[in-house]
């Protein structure tokens, strides 16, 4: 389907024009695989010198990268709006796993238990209900929609779907998941026609919410710590929490403009804990300086614009409410996971999407940007 | 396309995305070249460096207290390996150090590229440094980046050679042992932690051995400590004491030298045999009948046993050699003063007392006659006369005409020079003067019983299966059994066309202590010892208690560790294993084993022992019954024969059985059994002892692994040499 003969004249004739399988957004694809493998070598550059194997870690994130694909593909193939019509069954699926993870962690007595262990694969739940529940609140905002503004009732049950699951992934507790989906759900609102004070509104809300969740002892201790070491990094008291942060930071601010070179990132590898899962970032500013940071997020803005003009073009709401979920996460993610690193956000265990360790991650970002070249492919139709 | 104001909206969304990236932007510009050199300055500043701090291996002493085993605290110098990476840096680092440590760039450098080292520790660059020079260092520590002064431990040994074979020594975790001693929790990486390798050092590893401490200090770019990070004390090991009476194994290991050169002075002849032809001739082909040939005495041991409780009182080897030279310092010397190409006899790391795998001539007796009185082949007073030859009744007479072997002869007696003939015997009498046709028809009748009474009756007294010691290596032994004949004869250890099942003449060797019956000598110690004490095989053992980390050193004895001062953290107390030995079975071989040593003999002879215990035993020492032993050699050549002599208490109050046995050293009446009469002797306090000295430095220039210790008077090994009749035993 991807063939074209040569001097044919006429171009392809066999298929119309607007036959999905022609309207694949390439830049968006290359940009996608750009990220990927990039993010295979950053993986590889923080994680060469643990344990045996220098390959250990890097080898595991090039077959979660190729399971994604498939993952991908299959997403791809899939009209988006075959999904819309099975979002009731997808979100009870989603509420029933993230319910059953956090009782299996009470029951078990591990917490925080983020991950479902099946053999030797660990699948994060609170990762792939990114993609189920933004399926599901476009589905729900999309349907039987009469007025171009969002009413209340609707914004209200919008707050209702996204609150239940956002608050059992807190519960994990995975707070930055939790952030992800708050996000989410403002951007798609936003995009579907939510009054602008509705969404100031809610904003504030979650803030306050949050604010009385840790004076109110419900957020672990360590995510407590965490906040205090943004807000007051001199406290000798937080001296372990201050640790990775601030070495975090004296890496990328040591690599300077043009960076250390490869695989010489000797501090990521030697005083920034998790670098390959959390601070992805900090190796890319020790190794490449500010010229591989800047050519790192630039390559990120790039995928960001084309699923802007991906959620400008759909033929469709719910195309668009898909595309803008999926910009708003994207954003999110890279903005908090960097800023984390160079000391403007509160540390999160949000990983860097495409860059970072993971595979369960990886696979949902892979089904997202499936998601919106569906709603790219389909857009002529 | 819809007609909304969703263009307006996702330009919102556009403008929150340009002002977030732009923040990113921003805030990664200032960081990384503003305030870049700053930072870099910070990371130069602090540094983290941590300092491994080893624990101390546990001691071990003896009885009394004395340490047997050591420790020395050393320096170590060690450089980081990012101060070397650069070759320039490495050559002003290296040449800085030259003088202060003595040694050359290059033998630095030679380490540097040896890829020895773990690259995950600073590299040790010198070892054992005075102190004097590390703290110097240390206040220089400016000069000297990267370098790093930590603490280490030197196993030293005071009282070496002595008890070499049960103390042992350490070595480098092998390819073998690695994955063990990396789940303990050990450095495995080369060059790592050493570890026991040998003797109690080995067995007791977890003990001794404690746990790694760390401290992590934060150093500024001049090297020096701004202050402590963590600190995570070592957790010493624990102390061990030994059921050894250093005093006691000082003189056994005398002793046992004295006797085995004594032997080498001594000869025998080259009998003239008749060969399977008819013909007569010298056993020896290569030299004429009659031809004196020396005693090679090349080797031995001794094993003292309490034998109510198996405690270890006595284990000497011989040759020794001194563990010291397992110290990593002497590496390279290893090869010359262990030479892999000695011949067996002569093998210095084998503790010949739990590892010897002999044949134990007439000693196994004590074994067959258990064995018949427990299963009744040997009915209560039962007797046999002892025509100096046994012939066997299970084989037809035209296959002994074939050549099968048929006739089994008694030992030669002294004065006679032909087969001893004791006339009526019963088992008393039978063991007292070593009657080797009465045995053999309890051989050939186990052999016509079903089932293996003979073999299951032994083991019940411990020979053919581990001997539970606590040191590693012991020798398991093994039964003339269906299945080792057979593996046997498969391996092609039994010449050509075997057998490969027990004929009744197998049987008739095992019941005097010959053919693949091999037993080493604690295994016979535990069998006597059973006898001894009425029916329980002692588990043997070479620990007493298990003390608390630290144990002081005593006040006013140097060399000796504080014991009253002692935490005792556990006893050594294995259980023992019942031999069922009711009076019947018991009594007449204790009286028999009695009789060996004090007499009367039988129909004119003499016992085999009673001319050595007729003088210089007095009645004040510890009353034993015992066996002397003979066991034929290769090609059955005289000055192969080795000697062996068992022996337990009968006194309640002083319950110790003594096994010795010599290689290649005669008869065991004139080699084995004088030496454990001078034990007997030494445990009964007729003997001075001479206390255990320090041992003097190792010559590192020596060529041999241990030099023979001082002889010790040999006075108690006189025998009256009346010249009376006795088995050659």
């Amino acid at each position: 389907m991807l063939r074209r003969r040569p001097d044919s004249g006429l171009g392809n004739i066999r298929s119309s024009p607007a036959a999905p399988g022609r309207n694949i957004d390439w830049t968006l694809l290359i940009g996608q695989g750009l990220l990927t493998i990039i993010g295979c070598f950053i993986v590889y550059s923080a994680t060469f010198t643990r344990g045996t194997d220098p390959y250990q870690f890097v080898i595991r994130q090039v077959i979660f990268a190729i399971a994604a694909s498939v993952a991908m593909v299959v997403v791809m193939s899939l009209d988006y709006q075959w999904l819309r019509d099975r979002a009731r069954l997808i979100y009870a699926a989603t509420i029933v796993v993230l319910f059953g993870i956090l009782v299996l962690g009470v029951a078990t007595n591990t917490r925080p238990l983020l991950a479902i262990e099946i053999g030797p694969i660990q699948i994060q739940p609170a990762e792939f209900a990114k993609f189920t529940v933004l399926i599901a609140l476009c589905a729900y905002l999309t349907d039987d929609r009469k007025n171009e503004e969002v009413d209340y009732a609707r914004f209200l049950g919008s707050l209702i779907m996204v609150g239940f699951p956002a608050v059992l992934v807190m519960a994990q507790p995975d707070l930055g998941s939790g952030t992800v989906l708050v996000a989410m759900a403002m951007g798609v609102l936003l995009v579907a026609g939510a009054k602008a004070r509705y969404i100031i509104a809610i904003s504030l809300l979650t803030l306050v919410t949050m604010g009385a969740a840790f004076i109110g002892n419900l957020v672990n201790d360590y995510q407590l710590e965490r906040l205090k070491v943004f807000i007051d990094p001199d406290n000798p008291d937080l001296e372990d929490n201050v640790f990775q942060v601030r070495n975090a930071i004296r890496a990328v601010g040591t690599g300077g403009v043009f960076g250390k070179g490869w695989l010489r990132g000797e501090l990521v590898n030697r005083d920034v804990p998790v670098v390959w899962a959390d601070f992805p970032f900090a190796a890319v500013g020790e190794q490449f300086g500010l010229v591989g940071g800047m050519l790192l997020l630039l390559l990120f803005l790039v995928v960001l614009v084309r699923i802007w003009r991906i959620a400008h073009l759909s033929r469709d709401l719910f195309g668009t409410y898909l595309c803008a979920g999926v910009f708003t996460m994207l954003l999110w993610q890279v903005f908090q996971n960097t800023g984390m690193t160079i000391g403007i956000m509160p540390v999160t265990g949000l990983p860097m999407p495409f860059i970072s360790y993971g595979g369960s991650s990886l696979v949902t970002y892979f089904c997202m940007f499936g998601l919106v070249q569906s709603v790219h492919m389909r857009r002529m139709r | 396309m819809a007609t909304d104001r969703r263009v307006a909206r996702l330009g919102v969304l556009a403008l929150v995305a340009t002002l977030l990236f732009s923040a990113l932007g921003v805030r990664l510009w200032f960081l990384q070249t503003v305030e870049s050199a700053q930072l870099q300055a910070l990371v130069d500043d602090t540094r983290r460096v941590e300092v491994q701090i080893p624990p101390e291996r546990g001691r071990i002493f003896d009885t009394e207290g004395r340490v047997l085993a050591d420790n020395r605290g050393t320096l170590t110098a060690a450089l980081d390996w990012a101060v070397m990476r650069d070759d320039t840096d490495r050559a002003t680092i290296f040449n800085r150090l030259a003088g202060w440590l003595d040694l050359t760039v290059e033998e630095m450098e030679t380490r540097y590229d040896s890829g020895r080292y773990s690259r995950y520790r600073p590299m040790p660059i010198a070892e054992d440094v005075p102190e004097d020079v590390a703290v110097a260092l240390q206040e220089r520590i400016e000069d000297f980046p990267g370098l790093l002064i930590e603490p280490a431990w030197e196993r030293v040994y005071p009282y070496a050679p002595l008890a070499s074979h049960v103390i042992g020594y350490m070595g480098s975790i092998t390819d073998q042992t690695e994955d063990y001693f990396k789940e303990l929790g050990y450095d495995t990486s080369s060059q790592g932690e050493r570890v026991g390798a040998s003797g109690l050092e080995q067995s007791y590893e977890t003990v001794l051995h404690g746990q790694w401490g760390k401290i992590v200090y934060e150093i500024d770019s001049a090297n020096r400590i701004v202050r402590t990070v963590s600190s995570t004390p070592a957790v010493n090991g624990q102390d061990i004491v030994l059921t050894l009476d250093l005093d006691i194994q000082y003189y056994a290991e005398r002793l046992l030298i004295t006797q085995l050169r004594d032997r080498r002075n001594f000869t025998t002849s080259n009998p003239e045999v008749t060969y399977p032809n008819g013909q007569r001739g010298p056993m020896d082909r290569s030299l004429p009948v009659g031809t004196q040939v020396r005693y090679p005495a090349p080797s031995g041991s001794i094993v003292a046993l309490d034998q109510d409780n198996g405690s270890v009182l006595a284990m000497a080897s011989y040759p020794t050699y001194d563990n010291r030279w397992f110290s990593p310092e002497f590496g390279d010397r290893f090869d010359e003063l262990f030479p892999a190409n000695v011949p067996d006899d002569q093998a210095r790391l084998i503790n010949r007392a739990i590892q010897g795998r002999y044949n134990m001539g007439s000693t196994f007796k004590l074994f067959t006659a258990y064995a018949a009185l427990a299963t009744g082949v040997l009915g209560p007073g039962e007797t046999y006369n002892d025509q100096g030859e046994y012939r066997l009744t299970s084989i037809s007479e035209d296959r002994c005409a074939e050549g099968v072997r048929c006739v089994f002869r008694n030992a030669l007696c002294s004065g006679t020079n032909r087969p001893c003939v004791y006339g009526t015997v019963d088992v008393e009498a039978a063991l007292a003067v070593s009657s080797d046709t009465f045995f053999y028809r309890l051989g050939e009748k186990f052999y016509t019983i079903p089932g293996t009474p003979f073999q299951d009756a032994v083991t019940q007294l411990g020979l053919g299966k581990d001997p539970g010691i606590d040191l590693p290596g012991a020798y398991d032994g093994q039964l003339a059994t269906n299945e080792v004949q057979a593996r046997m004869a498969d391996d092609g250890a039994l010449g050509e066309n075997p057998s490969r099942t027990l004929q009744p003449g197998d049987l008739l060797q095992m019941s005097i202590g010959q053919g693949i019956t091999a037993v080493s000598p604690l295994q016979l110690a535990m069998g006597y010892a059973a006898v001894g004490n009425g029916g329980t095989v002692p588990t043997p053992h070479v620990v007493r208690m298990i003390l608390a980390p630290e144990t002081p050193d005593h006040p006013t004895k140097p060399g000796y560790a504080n014991l009253s001062g002692a935490t005792i953290a556990r006893h050594v107390r294995p259980a023992g294993t019942p031999a069922p030995m009711p009076p019947a079975t018991r009594d007449p071989i204790v009286n028999g084993m009695r009789r060996n040593v004090t007499g009367p003999g039988a129909n004119g002879a003499s016992t085999t022992a009673e001319e050595l215990f007729a003088i210089g035993y007095p009645a004040s020492a510890i009353p034993i019954g015992g066996k002397t032993g003979t066991a034929q050699g290769r090609n059955n050549y005289p000055w192969n024969d080795s000697s062996a002599f068992a022996a337990f208490s009968v006194d309640p109050e002083r319950p110790i059985t003594v096994v010795s046995y010599l290689e290649k050293a005669g008869y065991g009446s004139v080699g084995a059994a004088p030496v454990v009469k001078c034990m007997y002797l030494a445990f009964s306090g007729l003997i001075t002892l001479d206390p255990p000295p320090i041992a003097d430095p190792l010559d590192p220039e020596d060529t041999v692994a241990a030099h023979d210790l001082a002889p010790v008077d040999q006075e108690c090994m006189r025998s009256t040499n009346a010249g009376t009749v006795a088995a050659l035993d």
